[in-house]
């Protein structure tokens, strides 16, 4: 423990109980507001895929609180309120309330908002609420503000600087103006920006309640919650062994050049601190999924976050004993004006960089790689026989990578998104697209003693005369990762297959021109398998066989069990036989990068 | 002859009934839960209570959690589950949301029937009801076989888009028939005709996997009760608030999953009503959970679906998908993991934790003396002076306040050097700042202020927490229901005969012409009138409310308004966008309104009426006892007289002081004043 966590240690708190009911009242109020927002606002990706976060800051800009939200954007919103604060200073004034979506100051992509408000009580400025969502779509070249295959931040749409949207309680009209002319759907847009709104007001009322209850030892309280986080936080640190350890991944490529891209983590703890450094990682790419610092550095601490004791409260306290190093001119920390609005990918490569070096602090807890965050995505759009316009945009999640003593989870999200899938009943109804499959694929799970998820399909038979269908996605050449002997997961796949029964197959990264009947066969990349196939119990690769969800040559080639005449019982002698041959000569190592440095004291 | 009528809810530990007569006499029953054959403590119960007069049971009313522990404890039917080719996973990926945030430990639960016995077969319909690809019956023929051949006791059907039209579901099922007339067979598009095909599919599922066992639970109570010359039917309470005939909840027992939580908010509607205090928190707390819900104009909310055996989800609305979705219509209650055994703890931080974990009845809280070592809520209440440090149950639970004292010096009061009272007074906000998260949920989260409305408060800790909890939340109204411990029970008493039917039915809500509604609602009315019929209601007894599920198109989720029999398409826009206005504060006039799903409750009007007054059994306390009681370090101790139920006037009488009986204890603080009303109901207004 260092010499200032101690000294705030011995210190304690000064009212156990105050302090308490203030965590629980703070950490409520901002899932009100998110509670709002999914009650408010309009478009998909916020109901569906809580695509939004809620917040509360002390008058210097410390988190206080952060809804139960985008895992993703824990410690996102304090560089919004940072901008503000830089930007305005004393011009901050009662009523004001500041919007901004530049990814260069305050937001990580220009489809996510983020509305600050600030909160006053006669005339002092006590603290901030703010709220962020993600727009359906903020102008720029590519419907939806996700194209992965811009090249510059001037492509991807409007771009506002920390500005008022308000001043001293009236509307700006030039802003609302300016954002309804620059969007393709501004009813959808200005409804989810006023669901800001009425969070942040909503976050402000309930603030000042809690200030005028409290009085002046309303912040002397938010003092002692964060001060208590980090002793919490600390506290876990602390539980982790001592040391430095280093894991790499990789993006097969940006989508416009070929060459992979490299994720490079060193992790270092030492005593109750931990340094999370990126150096290493490649320059930033040409394409749009460079990934903005605050973005970087929001999926690493929330991949800690699942490291440490889940009920470690969402405040800047948890920030301060874990440090983040991301050098700049990197695709973890791209120079304006580099495109980022495709970031969503890096972000989860980022999540499964750490996740990898993690593993290795803490074996007993981390799975293999999983294909559970959103890295594919799928849109389409065309205009129908009566000139109405069908847009489809959808990100696939997939399953979890085998566990320490478990199977990854066949379907299920990961802990770094919250996303829901859409039914394809919805789809069919909505759109003129059938969904003719929405399955597993049996053999794709990476082989392990605890096998990876299967990776899941979905079959779309397209309806429109004339469409276009743009499809991101990775996970081709370097797979999910298995650990500890366990192998990869199934490579993604996409391919076309055209009315007239052609079959098309294409990169990871694509656009096409689609036609009536013509069906795109989509399939996510499977999980990582965890610990050496061949010591997995025959029973449970005979329970894998029963349920179909592996093959029996499959269950012969990688995990050498045998079975009998009859198929339903396992041939012991023939499947020692088998294993004891392929102990001898292992198949082929991974293309997934091994961790590189296991374990090594600094 | 004097009418009975029996409510009788079944918990984990004990099967509470209630008995009412005619005069409005109350009588209740605690036994012990007999959980390998449940129907025997019931039977128990009622000779205990009813004894001689079986015959002169003329209501009976039940709330079972036989559903719920089938699927909690994994002991349900082996189903078979026939899907549209494409489509036999959706069971097993679900919707991909977890319900905790950053957990990489979390398992989702495992499905209810495993890949092998789902069985695809080729057909399509389309979102139209139009048969895009005929059902290919030599191939489905097949699946049947190999389901009946693996053994299966039920079979599940759900097809993709059946909710526009049930004609392969219902080939698929004579195809069964003609090969095994016995086997029960849910069909999605008879049980759930909604749009959505992992929440339909779930919910067919589960009503296969419960129904061997609720059937067979359902028969041998009712011939038990018949054998004891009770000649009455035995009714059941749905999740909605409903009761259904035992025979039709032994059909579609996916709308009984809930059924004992509901009664005490029915109670506490029916309460609400009475007593012309139409809107309340009804607020149930007992050993390990609480349980919130809110009653508007005297009805209480209904929500879709729920999910069961997803476990305790503090974070309210935000977070979903731990459990197996049942889509059907039920009370919206909010539970949270704090209770009277909820174990107080120290994190690694220094902070305060109240619950999930609960010490239970064995060993209970350090005060029970039966072993149990660290603090718990009932423990801090103890030192408090407000439950009776001479025991529970009217003393046949002794109690030992050193226990729960040293309880609370030892483990969490260790560390913050503060004398024991007031780790206690500590503790017991605690657990009310956790509480109100539930009330939170209902009512703040919903847009509603929770300070317009009394706080109903019943359960064997609720009456305890009442006063300072609704303190913590500015209400300034509490009720107290008459038997707070076994309230439930009498709320078994007041259900209505119900029916919930729903269609989807995608179409903009254009023009004015709305007959195809008016068609389309004619023919759930049919539905329902014969059920009812059934049940030996006469047309004169039947009542229909009609609902339209409707949504902006742009919008993603929809808001149910009722409606009237002949309403315009331009009234129903109307009462939409007043409805969309209160809810979400704005409305969009220019926008196109679209109908998503209709829905039709259809209601038994029963003829028997409510008494006016209850008479409770030994409600005085022997005078001048008295207990001091804590209530923070700015009161201090303080002396309070102690009173029975009927010891409480109809005028105000000032706190503080302590209102015992039976099987709770209620506090009244010093500056609250308190009276007793209609249905010996005790009303506390607070400073």
């Amino acid at each position: 423990m260092t010499s200032s966590a101690a000294a705030r240690s011995d210190a304690g708190t000064r009212d156990p109980f105050a302090l308490e009911l203030i965590k629980n009242a703070l950490a409520t109020l901002a899932d009100e507001m998110a509670l709002t927002i999914s009650r408010t606002a309009r478009s998909f990706v916020v109901k569906e895929a809580l695509d939004f976060s809620t917040a509360l800051f002390l008058a210097d800009g410390e988190l206080i609180a952060q809804g139960t939200c985008l895992p993703f954007h824990l410690g996102a919103m304090p560089f919004a309120v940072a901008s503000v604060r830089r930007t305005y200073r004393e011009r901050i004034r009662p009523g004001d309330l500041f919007i901004t979506n530049d990814p260069y100051d305050g937001s990580t992509h220009l489809p996510d908002i983020v509305l600050v408000r600030p909160i006053f009580r006669s005339g002092t400025l006590l603290g901030f609420s703010a709220a962020l969502a993600h727009m359906t779509d903020i102008g720029g070249r590519v419907p939806g503000g996700n194209a992965s295959d811009s090249t510059e931040l001037y492509q991807e749409g409007l771009r506002i600087p920390p500005a008022r949207l308000w001043r001293e309680g009236e509307p700006d009209e030039t802003m609302l103006r300016l954002l309804e002319r620059n969007v393709r759907v501004p009813d959808k847009v200005l409804g989810d920006v006023r669901s800001l709104v009425s969070a942040c007001l909503l976050g402000e009322r309930g603030f000042l309640k809690l200030f005028d209850q409290y009085g002046d030892d309303f912040l002397t309280h938010c003092a002692d919650l964060l001060d208590y986080t980090e002793r919490f936080t600390r506290a876990e640190i602390a539980k982790l062994p001592d040391g430095q350890w280093q894991f790499i991944d990789h993006i097969d490529n940006d989508g416009i050049d070929p060459q992979p891209i490299r994720f490079v983590v060193t992790i270092t703890i030492a005593g109750d601190e931990m340094t999370i450094d990126f150096t290493g990682t490649s320059p930033q790419v040409r394409g749009a999924i460079n990934c903005v610092y605050p973005f970087t550095r929001s999926a690493a601490l929330a991949c800690v976050r699942s490291v440490l004791d889940l009920s470690i409260p969402n405040n800047a306290g948890y920030f301060r004993p874990i440090r983040v190093i991301a050098p700049e001119a990197t695709i973890v920390n791209p120079r304006a004006p580099a495109a980022v609005a495709a970031r969503g990918l890096t972000g989860v490569r980022i999540g499964d960089t750490v996740f990898g070096a993690l593993a290795q602090i803490v074996p007993e807890l981390m799975p293999a790689c999983g294909a559970n965050a959103p890295e594919v995505g799928v849109s389409f759009g065309g205009i129908d026989r009566e000139g109405r316009t069908h847009v489809y945009l959808e990100f696939l999640v997939g399953s979890w990578g085998g566990g320490p003593d478990r199977d990854g989870m066949d379907a299920c999200t990961g802990t770094l998104v919250n996303y829901a899938n859409t039914p394809a009943e919805l789809i069919e109804a909505d759109l003129p697209i059938a969904v003719e499959r929405y399955a597993f694929v049996p053999d794709s799970g990476g082989a392990g003693r605890w096998r990876g998820g299967l990776s899941l399909e979905r079959h779309l038979r397209f309806k429109l005369d004339r469409g276009v269908l743009q499809i991101r996605s990775d996970r081709r050449e370097h797979l999910a990762y298995g650990l500890h002997g366990g192998r990869p997961g199934a490579p993604s796949d996409a391919l076309v297959v055209r009315a007239n029964g052609l079959e098309e197959h294409f990169p990871s990264k694509f656009l096409t021109a689609v036609g009536k009947d013509d069906v795109l066969r989509v399939r996510l990349s499977g999980g990582g398998g965890h610990g050496s196939p061949l010591q997995r119990e025959p029973w449970r690769v005979l329970a894998d066989l029963r349920e179909e969800k592996i093959t029996p040559a499959h269950a012969k080639a990688a995990y050498g069990v045998v079975l009998e005449e009859a198929g339903d019982v396992v041939d012991e002698p023939a499947t020692r036989a088998l294993r004891a041959k392929l102990e001898e000569s292992p198949a082929a190592p991974a293309r997934a990068d091994k961790p590189s440095s296991g374990g090594c004291r600094a | 002859m004097m009418g009975l009528r029996v409510g009788i809810d079944i918990g984990g530990t004990f099967t509470d009934l209630v008995f009412l007569d005619d005069r409005g006499h109350v009588t209740t029953s605690k036994v012990l839960s007999t959980p390998d054959d449940y129907s025997r403590g019931i039977m128990d119960g009622i000779s205990s209570g009813a004894g001689l007069h079986a015959t002169a049971v003329r209501q009976l009313m039940h709330g079972t959690t036989v559903a719920t522990n089938a699927i909690l404890e994994g002991k349900g039917a082996q189903v078979g589950l026939i899907t549209t080719a494409g489509f036999c996973d959706v069971l097993e990926i679900r919707r991909l949301r977890m319900p905790a945030l950053y957990d990489i430990r979390w398992q989702k639960p495992p499905p209810l029937v495993p890949r092998r016995l789902r069985r695809e077969i080729p057909e399509r319909i389309n979102s139209q009801g139009e048969i895009e690809r005929p059902l290919d019956e030599a191939a489905a023929a097949q699946e049947i076989d190999m389901l009946l051949a693996a053994g299966v006791d039920a079979i599940a059907v759900c097809l993709i888009n059946a909710y526009a039209s049930g004609m392969h579901e219902r080939r698929v099922r004579d195809l069964i028939r003609e090969r095994n007339r016995a086997i029960p067979v849910s069909l999605s598009s008879e049980l759930v005709p909604e749009i959505k095909e992992y929440e339909r599919t779930s919910t067919t599922v589960v009503n296969a996997y419960v129904l061997p066992p609720v059937r067979r639970y359902l028969r041998r109570l009712t011939q038990e009760l018949d054998a004891s010359g009770i000649a009455t039917p035995l009714g059941i309470m749905q999740s909605s608030g409903g009761v259904m005939l035992a025979d039709l909840a032994a059909e579609r027992p996916f709308n009984i999953i809930e059924s004992g939580p509901a009664a005490g908010v029915v109670g506490a509607a029916e309460l609400a009503r009475i007593l012309a205090h139409p809107n309340v928190l009804s607020f149930d707390m007992g050993g390990t959970t609480a349980k919130a819900a809110l009653v508007q104009n005297g009805q209480f909310v209904r929500v879709g679906s729920l999910d069961v055996g997803g476990g305790i989800n503090i974070a309210g609305r935000l977070l979903k998908g731990g459990g197996y979705h049942v889509s059907a219509p039920a009370i919206d209650i909010a539970e949270v993991g704090a209770g009277g055994g909820s174990i107080v703890r120290v994190d690694a931080g220094g902070g305060l934790r109240i619950g999930p974990d609960s010490a239970g009845s064995a060993p209970g809280p350090a005060c029970y003396g039966r072993g149990g070592a660290e603090a718990t809520v009932t423990d801090a209440n103890v030192v408090l002076g407000f439950i009776n440090p001479e025991g529970l149950a009217g003393g046949s639970l002794p109690l030992h306040p050193m226990l729960a004292r040293r309880a609370l010096e030892n483990g969490v009061g260790r560390s913050l050097a503060l004398p024991v009272e007031e780790v206690a007074w500590g503790v017991h906000r605690l657990a009310n700042a956790t509480m109100a998260r539930a009330l939170r949920a209902v009512s703040t989260e919903r847009g509603l202020d929770p300070r317009g409305f009394a706080l109903m408060a019943f359960g064997g800790n609720g009456p305890v927490h009442a006063a300072t909890l609704a303190g913590a939340l500015d209400i300034g109204r509490v009720l107290i229901p008459p038997v707070p411990g076994v309230f439930s029970s009498l709320g078994m008493l007041f259900p209505e005969v119900e029916h919930h039917y729903v269609r989807t039915y995608k179409r903009p809500l254009d023009g004015d012409d709305l007959a195809w509604m008016q068609a389309a609602f004619a023919q759930l009315a049919s539905e329902g009138a014969e059920a009812l019929r059934s049940e030996g209601f006469a047309p004169a007894d039947q009542a229909f409310d009609r609902f339209a599920d409707l949504r902006y198109s742009a919008a993603n989720s929809e808001l149910t308004v009722p409606i009237a029999r002949d309403q315009s398409a331009g009234e129903l826009r109307l009462s939409f966008e007043d409805a969309h206005e209160q809810q979400y504060g704005y409305r969009s006039s220019e926008e196109v309104v679209e109908v998503v799903n209709l829905r039709l409750i259809a209601r038994g009007l029963s003829s028997s009426g409510v008494p006016a007054a209850l008479r409770l059994s030994a409600p005085t306390a022997p005078p001048g006892r008295q207990r001091e009681i804590y209530l923070g370090p700015e009161r201090g101790w303080i002396t309070a007289p102690i009173l029975g139920r009927f010891d409480v006037p109809a005028e105000w009488r000032p706190g503080p002081l302590l209102v015992e009986e039976y099987d709770s204890t209620t506090v009244v603080p010093p500056g609250a004043q308190v009276r007793r009303l209609a249905w010996d109901t005790l009303e506390i207004e607070l400073g």
